[in-house]
C-alpha cells in the first residue's frame, strides 16, 4: 500500500506531467461546531460540562486553562476519541456525537505529534489518504492524487525536500510541521490542535505560532487548538474560550476577554504579570493591571479619588527590572499590588509611591460571586 | 586480561573485579560442563564409552553413524520441527491478537484475562496433562500431527504477557492518530501495531520455538509411536529398544541440541534484549 509513498519522486514525475495549480490544501471548509449540554466525568469528578458552546466557522478557537480544566477532554470528545456522557455535538449543522472519528469532518494534531516512527515523512502523511482511498473502492482516489495532494501540503509546510526521511531523523520544528501536514493533507473542514507547540523549544515556538496563524489564514478552515498558556491563547486565537474545571468561564475574541474579563476567574488567569485585585472601600473587588498604573510624584499633592480614575499608596517592596521596564511589587493599605513603570522612573525598596489608575481601566468585581459588575 | 584491563585502579577493586569474574567463570564451566562431556563421550568407540579421559581419543563417530542410520532420526526431527513451528506460529497469533485487544480496546474483563494468562504460566502443565490427554485422545489425536501442535496452544499465557509488556511500550497517541487517520482496529493492527513490534515478535517466537523443541513429556504421551513422535521423546525409544546404545543416544542428543543452540547463537542478543526491556524475567 505505501509504494507511493516510498516514493517521492513519482510524485514529482506525475507533477512534470499534468500541469498542476500552486499548493492548495484546502478550498474552503465550513466546520462550525456546536455543544449542546455536553457532559463527561472521569468517576466522580466531571471533566467537562458545558450547557452551550459554539466555535464558528472558519475561527481559529483556543481552549485555554490551567491543567485539569477539562479542554483536552473536550478536545477529544470532538474528535471521537472519547464519547460524552450526555450532550450533542455538531459540525456544520450535522450530529457526530457518535460517528467514528475517522468519519466526522476532524483531523487531529497530538502533543506528541504521534508520527509513525517506521514510517516516511511522505507516508506519514499519505496513511490516512490511502486508508481512505482503500474504503472507498477503487477508482475513488488514483495513487497519482495521492501523491500530488502529499507533495503539495508537504510544500505548503517546508517538507518538500525531507518526504524520505524517517521521523526520528527530524527536528523538533520539522515533526510539528508533519504532524501538521498528516492532519492537513485530508482537508477536513475542522483541524483539532492538542498543545501543538508545547513540545518545541521556546525559540522555536513563537516561530511557529506565527506559522500557525499563517497557515490558519491559508486554507481557512476551523482550527481548534488547545493550550495552557494564556499568552499562546491570547495572540493565538481569533476566539478563546476560557475553562475552569470543566465549565466556560467566558468566550469570545481576545480583546473582549482582556477588556472585560467576566469574572475574577479569568481576570487573574490572563496577562502576566498578573491583574492586581484589591478590596475598596465599599466592599468590591477593583482589579486593574500593572501596566495601566500612572506613577504620581510622592512630592505631588495628594489627589482625592475622582471620577478620573483611583489613587493606590503602597510601600516598595521588590523591584524587578524586565528590560524597558521596571516592576515594583508593592504593599498597600488593602493588600499587595504590582506595577510597571518605564526603566528610567526612579523606584527603590522602602519608599512610598502613589499611582493613578484611569477610570477606563478598573475593573470591578462583586466581592462574593467574583462576577464582573 | 583482567589485571590489564583493571589498570590504574586501585588494588582492592581490582580484587574485586577478578573475584567477580572468577565466579562467573565457575558458573560458566558448571552449566557447559554436562554438555562438554556428552559431546566428548559421543565421539569415543563403543568399548570406551565410560573412559574418564577429557579427550576423546582414539575418536569414532560410529554413535553418529549409529543414530543417523539405525533410527529414524530425520523423521522425528521432522516431526519436532513441523510441531516447533506450527506451535510457535498458532500461540504468536493468538497472543497478537489477545494482547491487542487487551492493549487497544482497555475490555472491562482485561484485567482477569491477565491474571488467568499469569496463571496459565504458573499452574504447572504436569497438573493439566491427564485432562488434556484424555481429551486429545477421545478426539483421535494420538499419533497426529494436530495431537502435537493444537494442546500447546495451553502454553500461550507466556507470549500473552510479554506482547502485551510491548504493546503498552507503544503510546497511545500512534493509536489514536491512526484511528483519526480512519484506520480500522484490523488496520491499525497490520499498519501500525505489527511493524513496530517486529523486535518484540522475534525474541518471543524464538522463545516459544526452543520452549516447544524441548518439549519431552506431552508427545512422549500423545505421539509414542517411534515414527510418529518428536526427537525428545524419541531419544528415550532409542535406548529402551536397542538395549545398551548410549554412545548412539548420546549421538542423537548432540544432534537434537543444536538446532537450539544455532537458534540461540543467531538470536542472543535479542532475547537478552527483549526479556531486559519487558521486565519479565
Amino acid at each position: 500500500m505505501t509504494d507511493v509513498m516510498r516514493q517521492p519522486e513519482s510524485a514529482a514525475r506525475e507533477r512534470g506531467r499534468v500541469p498542476t495549480p500552486p499548493a492548495v490544501v484546502a478550498a474552503a471548509p465550513s466546520g462550525g461546531i456546536e455543544l449542546r449540554s455536553v457532559r463527561k466525568s472521569f468517576g466522580s469528578t466531571p471533566a467537562v460540562d458545558l450547557p452551550a458552546l459554539s466555535v464558528p466557522a472558519g475561527s481559529l478557537t483556543v481552549l485555554v486553562g490551567p491543567s485539569g480544566c477539562g479542554k483536552s477532554t473536550l478536545l477529544r470528545m470532538i474528535a471521537g476519541l472519547e464519547t460524552p456522557e450526555a450532550g450533542h455535538i455538531h459540525i456544520d449543522g450535522q450530529d457526530i456525537t457518535a460517528a467514528r472519528p475517522g468519519e466526522r469532518g476532524v483531523a487531529m494534531v497530538f502533543q506528541d505529534f504521534a508520527l509513525y516512527p517506521h514510517m516516511t515523512v511522505a507516508a506519514n502523511v499519505g496513511f490516512g489518504l490511502v486508508l481512505e482511498a482503500k474504503h472507498a473502492g477503487r477508482g475513488a482516489l488514483p495513487r497519482a492524487e495521492i501523491s500530488r495532494r502529499v507533495r503539495d501540503v508537504c510544500d505548503l509546510l517546508g517538507l518538500g525536500d525531507k518526504l524520505g526521511r524517517r521521523p526520528r531523523e527530524l527536528s523538533g520544528g520539522e515533526r510539528q510541521r508533519v504532524a501538521l501536514a498528516r492532519a492537513l493533507v485530508r482537508r477536513k473542514p475542522v483541524l483539532l490542535l492538542d498543545e501543538p507547540l508545547s513540545n518545541l523549544d521556546a525559540g522555536l515556538r513563537a516561530q511557529a505560532r506565527a506559522e500557525l496563524i499563517r497557515l490558519h489564514r491559508e486554507v481557512a478552515g476551523t482550527f481548534v487548538l488547545v493550550t495552557h498558556d494564556q499568552a499562546e491563547a491570547l495572540s493565538l486565537g481569533t476566539r478563546v474560550v476560557v475553562l475552569r474545571a470543566g465549565r466556560l468561564e467566558q468566550a469570545g475574541t481576545p480583546e473582549e476577554i482582556w477588556r472585560c474579563p467576566a469574572n475574577l476567574f479569568v481576570a487573574r488567569f490572563l496577562g502576566s504579570p498578573a491583574m492586581n485585585i484589591v478590596a475598596d472601600s465599599r466592599g468590591r473587588l477593583l482589579g486593574w493591571r500593572p501596566a495601566d498604573a500612572i506613577a504620581l510624584g510622592v512630592t505631588s499633592p495628594p489627589a482625592a479619588p475622582t471620577d478620573a480614575g483611583e489613587v493606590f499608596e503602597g510601600e516598595v517592596d521588590v523591584t524587578e527590572f524586565v528590560g524597558d521596564r521596571r516592576m515594583a511589587h508593592c504593599v498597600g493599605d488593602h493588600g499587595p499590588w504590582s506595577v510597571e513603570f518605564p526603566a528610567a522612573t526612579p523606584v527603590a525598596v522602602g519608599q512610598r509611591i502613589r499611582v493613578l489608575v484611569p477610570a477606563g481601566s478598573l475593573h470591578h468585581f462583586d466581592a462574593q460571586t467574583g462576577t464582573r459588575l | 586480561m583482567i589485571a590489564v584491563r583493571h589498570v590504574g585502579l586501585r588494588p582492592r577493586v581490582a580484587v574485586a573485579a577478578t573475584g567477580r569474574h572468577a565466579a562467573i567463570l565457575i558458573v560458566i564451566i558448571g552449566l557447559l560442563f554436562p554438555l562438554f562431556w556428552v559431546a566428548v563421550t559421543s565421539l569415543r568407540p563403543a568399548n570406551d564409552l565410560f573412559s574418564t579421559s577429557p579427550i576423546p581419543w582414539p575418536m569414532s563417530v560410529e554413535n553418529y553413524r549409529d543414530a543417523i542410520f539405525r533410527f529414524p532420526i530425520g523423521t522425528m526431527l521432522l516431526n519436532t520441527a513441523i510441531m516447533a513451528i506450527a506451535a510457535t506460529l498458532l500461540q504468536v497469533t493468538v497472543a497478537i491478537g489477545a494482547a491487542y485487544a487487551l492493549v487497544r480496546f482497555r475490555p472491562r474483563w482485561g484485567g482477569a484475562v491477565v491474571l488467568l494468562a499469569g496463571a496459565a504460566v504458573v499452574i504447572p502443565p504436569q497438573m493439566l496433562i491427564i485432562p488434556q490427554f484424555l481429551i486429545a485422545s477421545h478426539l483421535g489425536w494420538r499419533d497426529t500431527y494436530l495431537g502435537l501442535i493444537i494442546p500447546q496452544l495451553a502454553a500461550c499465557g507466556l507470549p500473552i504477557l510479554l506482547l502485551r509488556e510491548y504493546l503498552v511500550d507503544i503510546p497511545t497517541s500512534l493509536l489514536e492518530a491512526s484511528i483519526m487517520d480512519g484506520a480500522r482496529p484490523a488496520e491499525t493492527l497490520r499498519l501500525v501495531v505489527l511493524p513496530l513490534l517486529r523486535p518484540a515478535l522475534a525474541a518471543v517466537s524464538i522463545l516459544v520455538f526452543v520452549n516447544t523443541w524441548n518439549e519431552y513429556l506431552w508427545p512422549t504421551l500423545i505421539a509414542p509411536q517411534v515414527n510418529h513422535t518428536t526427537i525428545q521423546a524419541g531419544l528415550q525409544l532409542l535406548g529402551n529398544q536397542e538395549g545398551p546404545t548410549s554412545g548412539a543416544l548420546l549421538a542423537a542428543a548432540m544432534i537434537t541440541t543444536l538446532p537450539v543452540l544455532a537458534v540461540y547463537a543467531i538470536a542472543s542478543r535479542r532475547i537478552t534484549h527483549a526479556f531486559l526491556q519487558s521486565g519479565i524475567k
